[in-house]
């Protein structure tokens, strides 16, 4: 195992837990049923002591695998199938309390619900297969306690089947679930040290870079060339290291799709952290905003620095595209449009007012380009 | 006494933080050779501190990312063992989140490292007049940190409209001689409104600190 993959299985939550504690309820509570019917038919026991002895000793064995269940230990033993032999011959002590021919007839017996309980706990700790077998051998013990085999055994064992089943596979898919979640943060984990490891190396880049396009740039010719190109480096590796992983659900952080636009002309400005919005959303507001920045690269002069900025309204996102550049006349916003040219500025309109967006156009000779792209986060 | 004070006011005290060598004396450097007396020079956190504590500097200029220790630690401690010291972060990486921790623990300005020495210069005189430093970058930050807040209860500091205006434009790379423009608003009130945005921010940070620490019983505070 590498050092930046540790185990970090105490931190996953075990999605089983709630079943085990079911199972446990349950058992409690099947066996306060198999008290108060005890005393409702008391006059059916022709044998009282042998019946509260066995009642009591159930009451024990509930006591044991109700803290066996409680434990990690306990759920990661055998217990299950202990107490699936265990409680089948509590089944057989039935023959104890009644007459075999009586419970042949319709004589209660002490057992009845909470002889269940191991069914639940085998389809809990083995999935499908130990709910059949629960089932299996329950079901059997049961119709050869009674000797036959009536509607009523069909109908119980059925449920039994049923049950145990069906809680097999809850428990298979849940801890199918649990260990997915297991591995997705023993991913995480890696990913966050492999990030800090990255940053403090990236750091230490790009403050070399940043000497160099100082020092460059101070002793000018050759060197301040070289002293360009450490700039563009530095721009593309800050670029890099502030672009988080940009999609969740379906969904794109528009404040990371940006960025990637940065380099030494072009700053993008933006909230920390996420900032997700529906795909084709960001795509469009990606491309307009792309758009408006080759207007600028093409028309604002070569010196022209922009901004983009992004800023979260809450129900809105709005974009300002800002260059510092000699603006459009106003004449040639219009020529281009009553050409039939469609021009930079129909596209970014139409690319907005399809999101349900407005778009504010600021320009000037001289005074540079402002764009202003409001976007609602989620479609009227 | 007078003449000293006379001094005083004209040369601006430099403390440079920094962990690289390289850099760290190409700043210092730099500033002297601008004009700036450099009290000293520290690698580390703890260092800095203490240097900070006992020279009592008018600006630091602070990295964020000192070997294993950090800028914003440093940045915290030097506001509380020398409240008149101002701190100017310069930083490499730009991480969003150092910053912002950064500046809510008192320090009045950012700069990339990236920036030209007239940048530099000129961010240092200004820190040193009690004047926030802020990039576009910077403000993005604290606009959407406004919003988280704003988000996250209603019991936070908000913007006011004329500081959000003006807020908004920094973020969008307008000087503030521009926005005093945009806006009909003299200079000194745009640097008065960023200033309170970022003031409301520290003061809101220093009270939940304290907040916290009284709830969690580490406080020798009576309060």
């Amino acid at each position: 195992m590498s050092p930046v993959t540790a185990p970090v299985t105490d931190d996953a939550p075990d999605f089983l837990l709630p079943l085990w504690r079911a199972v446990v309820v349950f058992r409690l509570f099947a066996w306060l049923v198999a008290a108060a019917s005890f005393i409702r038919e008391w006059d059916r026991y022709p044998n009282h002591t042998t019946a509260i002895v066995l009642l009591v000793l159930m009451g024990g064995w509930t006591a044991v695998v109700t803290v066996a269940y409680g434990t990690d230990a306990g759920r990661r033993s055998r217990m299950a199938g202990y107490d699936l032999v265990v409680t089948v011959t509590f089944i057989a002590a039935n023959l104890l309390t009644q007459p075999a021919a009586e419970l042949i007839g319709s004589a209660p017996i002490l057992t009845s619900l909470w002889a269940t309980g191991p069914i639940f706990a085998l389809a809990v700790e083995r999935g499908r297969d130990g709910g059949l077998i629960g089932a299996t051998i329950v079901g059997a013990s049961l119709i050869a306690l009674r000797q036959r085999l009536g509607d009523q055994e069909i109908f119980n064992t059925t449920l039994f089947f049923v049950a145990g089943v069906t809680l097999g596979y809850a428990a298979t898919t849940t801890r199918r679930a649990t260990a997915v979640l297991r591995e997705a943060l023993a991913a995480e984990g890696a990913t966050a040290e492999r990030e800090r490891l990255s940053r403090s190396i990236h750091d230490g880049v790009l403050q070399v870079l940043a000497i160099v396009r100082r020092r460059g740039t101070e002793i000018g010719g050759e060197a301040a060339e070289l002293a360009g190109l450490a700039a563009e480096q530095e721009i593309a590796l800050r670029t890099l290291m502030t672009s988080r992983p940009s999609s969740a659900g379906g969904r794109v952080d528009l404040a990371a799709t940006l960025r990637l636009r940065a380099t030494s002309r072009v700053e993008i400005i933006t909230p920390a952290g996420h900032l997700l919005l529906a795909r084709r959303v960001v795509e469009e507001v990606a491309a307009a905003v792309g758009e408006a920045l080759s207007n600028v690269a093409q028309h604002a002069g070569e010196d022209a620095r922009a901004w983009v900025t992004v800023e979260d309204l809450g129900d809105q996102v709005m974009i300002s595209v800002r260059d510092d550049g000699t603006g459009i006349p106003k004449d040639r916003l219009d020529l281009a449009k009553n050409t039939g040219h469609l021009g930079v500025e129909q596209s970014i309109r139409g690319r907005i007012i399809d999101l349900g967006g407005t778009v504010a156009l600021h320009t000037a000779p001289e005074q540079g380009t402002e764009w202003e792209l409001t976007v609602p986060k989620t479609r009227p | 006494m007078g003449a000293d004070r006379a001094e005083d006011s004209t040369v601006t005290r430099v403390l440079v933080v920094d962990d690289h060598p390289m850099w760290r004396d190409s700043v210092a450097r730099d500033l002297a050779a601008r004009g700036y007396e450099v009290v000293g020079t520290a690698a580390d956190a703890p260092s800095a501190v203490r240097i900070a504590a006992a020279v009592r500097p008018d600006v630091v200029v602070m990295d964020l990312h000192l070997g294993s220790t950090s800028g914003v630690d440093a940045t915290r401690d030097i506001v509380s063992a020398a409240p008149d010291t101002r701190i100017l972060v310069l930083s490499a990486s730009g991480e969003q989140d150092d910053v912002l921790d950064a500046v809510k623990n008192g320090a009045s300005g950012y700069l990339v490292k990236s920036a030209s020495l007239d940048d530099l210069d000129d961010a240092v005189r200004r820190t040193a007049d009690g004047d926030a430093v802020f990039s576009a970058g910077l403000a993005g930050l604290l606009l959407g940190e406004y919003r988280r807040m704003h988000d996250a209860s209603d019991a936070g500091p908000t913007l006011t409209e004329r500081e959000t205006d003006v807020l908004r434009l920094v973020s969008r790379g307008l000087s503030a001689r521009q926005i005093a423009t945009r806006l009909t608003l003299s200079h000194r009130t745009v640097e008065n409104h960023v200033q309170n945005t970022l003031r409301k921010l520290q003061l809101h940070n220093r009270v939940e600190l304290t907040r916290y620490a009284i709830e969690h019983g580490i406080t020798d505070d009576p309060a």
